[in-house]
């Protein structure tokens, strides 16, 4: 249970010069994919699950931790050098980023988003490290009935938290979880929904599934909307700092890492939040108020530090308890189960030595990160200029091999294809991916849970609440299914108790304030019908 | 005009609700289709969560529907290189389809560097570029450089196909 | 009549420029600006931005002649925009930029300088930069 010896043993595990080499090859290519416009981390790791199967578990673990570091790296140099942020954790970086870029300062914007990030990755994963055997020691103790009830406060807090329609998200749950159940049931052996098909009876292989909705979906969906107005990288040279934007950035750093961390760590905590949150504090806390919506560093540095923050909290869940809060975590938990390791408060007694290995590559990946950013940031900015049809018909070449690689099998394919449309469909028509990917994963995984609780309690509905923790879950559960009724309540009794004058008008704007997050300059996060 | 493009917009996202009623209604049958004796040991059995599914399928498709009916209509996902600004354009995405059905009618018989050959190129056809010998040339080298990394590197063997005995 | 320049924000492009400008005084033609991008990339360093559009026009102005500048993005090459540019004006003349390349990479890489050459129906001027 020393936390420091056996994260001195996965150094010594992660430093070996094979493992040095994995590190290297994600953080380069988590790099690459957070620049590169329609790549995604979660998108790469799951075109390389079939990839990494022959590999040792630690080493594919050790590349898609540095894939996933590496893509919160390289989405801040697209938003401060172009104004498009890839991914939603780094829209806010854009709103001052970009404005610093135009006022030359796109080296200082750089330079805050990489040390800042370096430093935020560095103190998250330290806590990581602190935090997740506690976890761990609390987790052991919990029952099926728990484990079961913390489960679907992670699918429900996903589903219902995210996104901007509730029941589209919970359409998207339900097909995941109808497409979970495909196979045979591993209690009695029964065939379910396999249609008499034998390719089916082991169900849908998780790698093909993944691979369909981010990449095939993916590639797809952008295929149907290509942009086509070209756009120019704001010239940058090598980024540095000088003493005053050191001065400026610090505190920020600290303050966005005390918001991502547990952000991140929460079920659909995320790192939007977080971000928006650090925008806002370091546009209260600045002394130079003047500067915001004109480039002012601070609101690059808080930012950029919460969602590398909430990158290494997004990892205490997934290690800790077996559960994924995000796309990226979703598919490295994906890759656990391909391996065969049981995810879960487990890991870390039967795993012991890869879990380790694998936050001691985090420390050294968040440290490669600053060396090939901060130099590198030209070279990185080149390879916006690759020409789409190649970026794409890529994605479309690897994520067929990848799946087909898995089985020889091309009836793999097809179901590639139809998931891939399926995918295609739920972006055109706003239905969630994430909850869909959670159910495929989570659902088979619940489903025994349950069952595991009622066989305890011979068939009595009472045994869900037999244990404390599962009691606590549930009112949770409740709250966030209730909240926006509630919530739409107060707002219709508001006009009524109009009295109450500016406090009233100030609660509003902060009820609303999520909203704003894309409003002063980004044009990518749209809302639709305000309540 | 428009608005009978929109109207066919709002009915078109009636398909979801349809997609989901029908999983649901197809995950109900299947589930109930099963035979299974109570267990003492498994008081849940295997039809519980089925039904469960079935059910949130249905009402999911259900709210939807009546959703849509009402105007309520799904955010198109936005991203670094999506323009939603111009409607989903066809005369890429189907040659796309097509290329990557080629590729699956192909990979058996074929063997996957004639395929994948196919697919790469097809697919940067589709998405716009025309240089044609370049593309090609890419497009064989991706193909044969997957190929033997596969063999070689993961000592996973694709198929061959036709080429079988020259690769 | 009218001389067509494809322009593009390069050595090259700014010498066809100049080029054209000389060429549209003497024969007191308009000038018709090329600046295409294909758009099939995020980013793409050959389409001028507004700071650099405006400055040419600046230009073109102080010298007197008359111009218009135009920029489509189709997802057409260079050299198709160009031609089809020259088509629809009646071009007497097309004013374009080389670079020096070696006869493989221009196997590979394909010419847009080339195409215009051999597909243009009238005189085509190609400088080089200095």
């Amino acid at each position: 249970m020393d936390v420091w010896s056996s994260l001195m043993d996965g150094f010594a595990t992660a430093l070996t010069p094979m493992n040095l080499l994995f590190a290297v090859i994600g953080v380069l290519l988590g790099t690459a994919v957070g620049v590169l416009p329609g790549l995604g981390p979660a998108m790469t790791v799951a075109l390389l699950l079939p990839v990494t199967a022959a590999l040792e578990p630690t080493s594919a673990f050790i590349m898609f931790a540095g894939i996933y570091y590496g893509g919160m790296f390289g989405g801040s140099t697209t938003s401060i050098l172009l104004n498009t942020p890839g991914e939603s954790s780094s829209v806010v970086t854009a709103i001052e980023g970009n404005k610093m870029a135009k006022a030359g300062r796109a080296a200082q914007a750089l330079a805050t988003a990489a040390i800042g990030s370096f430093i935020a990755g560095t103190i998250g994963t330290a806590l990581l490290a602190v935090f997740a055997p506690i976890v761990v020691q609390f987790a052991v103790s919990l029952g099926a009935p728990s484990y079961f009830a913390i489960m679907v406060l992670a699918l429900l807090a996903v589903t219902a938290v995210l996104g901007s329609s509730r029941l589209r998200g919970f359409a998207s749950l339900a097909l995941g979880l109808a497409i979970g159940l495909v196979g045979i049931d591993s209690v009695t052996g029964q065939r379910r929904l396999t249609f008499g098909q034998p390719l089916l009876v082991d169900g849908l292989d998780i790698v093909v599934v993944a691979v369909a909705i981010f990449a095939v979906g993916e590639a797809l969906w952008v295929a149907a909307h290509l942009r086509r107005t070209p756009l120019h990288v704001i010239p940058v040279g090598r980024p540095w700092m000088g003493k005053k934007d050191w001065g400026r950035s610090w505190k920020p750093w600290l303050r966005g890492t005390a918001f991502g961390f547990p952000f991140g760590a929460l079920p659909a905590g995320g790192a939007e939040i977080p971000t928006f949150l650090s925008y806002v504090t370091e546009k209260r806390l600045t002394k130079h108020p003047e500067e915001f919506g004109k480039g002012a560093i601070e609101g690059v540095a808080g930012p950029e530090a919460a969602n590398n923050a909430a990158a290494a909290g997004t990892m205490t869940p997934l290690l800790a308890l077996g559960l994924p809060t995000n796309a990226t975590a979703a598919v490295m938990l994906a890759a656990f189960t391909s391996y065969g390791i049981q995810p879960g408060p487990q890991l870390f007694s039967s795993q012991g030595p890869l879990v380790w290995a694998l936050i001691a590559s985090l420390f050294i990946g968040n440290f490669l990160l600053l060396l090939i950013n901060l130099p590198l940031a030209p070279v990185w900015a080149k390879l916006l200029q690759l020409p789409r049809p190649y970026l794409y018909a890529g994605i479309l070449f690897f994520a067929t091999l990848g799946a087909y690689s898995v089985n020889l099998q091309a009836f793999d394919l097809v179901i590639l294809l139809v998931l891939g449309a399926l995918g295609f469909m739920m972006r055109r028509f706003g239905l969630p991916v994430l909850p869909l990917i959670l159910g495929v994963i989570l659902g088979p995984r619940i489903e025994g849970q349950l069952r595991k609780t009622l066989q305890l309690s011979a068939g009595d509905p009472a045994g869900l609440f037999s244990e404390p923790i599962a009691i606590v879950v549930y009112i949770i559960v409740a709250i966030i299914l209730v909240w926006p009724f509630i919530f739409k309540l107060i707002r219709r009794n508001r006009p009524v108790a109009a009295f109450t004058g500016p406090s009233e008008q100030s609660a509003r704007s902060e009820a609303e304030s999520p909203a704003q997050a894309g409003d002063p300059t980004t044009t990518t996060h749209q809302k639709q019908e305000k309540p | 005009m428009s608005s009978i493009a929109t109207g066919l917009k709002g009915r078109a996202e009636l398909g979801v609700a349809l997609l989901l009623g029908v999983v649901g209604v197809l995950v109900f049958l299947d589930a109930n289709g099963l035979v299974t004796p109570y267990s003492q040991s498994d008081p849940v059995g295997p039809k519980t969560v089925p039904f469960i599914v079935s059910g949130l399928l249905i009402i999911c498709a259900v709210l939807l529907a009546i959703n849509v009916l009402r105007g309520g209509k799904g955010e198109a996902e936005g991203g670094e290189d999506v323009d939603l600004a111009h409607p989903a354009d066809w005369k890429t995405v189907l040659p796309l389809a097509g290329a990557f059905i080629l590729n699956i009618l192909l990979i058996d018989w074929a063997g996957w560097v004639i395929s994948g050959t196919v697919l790469f190129w097809g697919s940067v056809l589709a998405l716009g570029s025309r240089r044609y010998i370049r593309d090609g040339l890419i497009s064989v080298a991706l193909s044969l450089l997957t190929f033997y990394g596969f063999y070689l590197g993961l000592g996973i063997a694709l198929p061959a196909g036709l080429l079988e005995g020259i690769l | 009549m009218t001389i067509v320049v494809g322009y593009v924000p390069t050595p090259e492009g700014e010498a066809a420029l100049t080029q054209a400008i000389a060429e549209a005084k003497k024969s007191n033609e308009t000038l018709l600006v090329i600046n295409s991008s294909k758009g099939d990339a995020l980013v793409d360093n050959r389409y001028a931005q507004g700071p650099d559009i405006q400055s040419i026009e600046e230009r073109l102005a102080d010298q007197g002649i008359q111009h218009i500048i135009k920029q489509p993005v189709r997802g057409h090459d260079a050299a198709a925009e160009v031609l089809d540019a020259a088509d629809e004006n009646d071009a007497s003349l097309i004013v374009i930029g080389l670079r020096r390349r070696s006869p493989v990479g221009k196997l590979i890489m394909g010419s847009v300088s080339q195409r215009i050459l051999l597909e243009a129906d009238c005189p085509v001027l190609a400088v080089k930069a200095d």
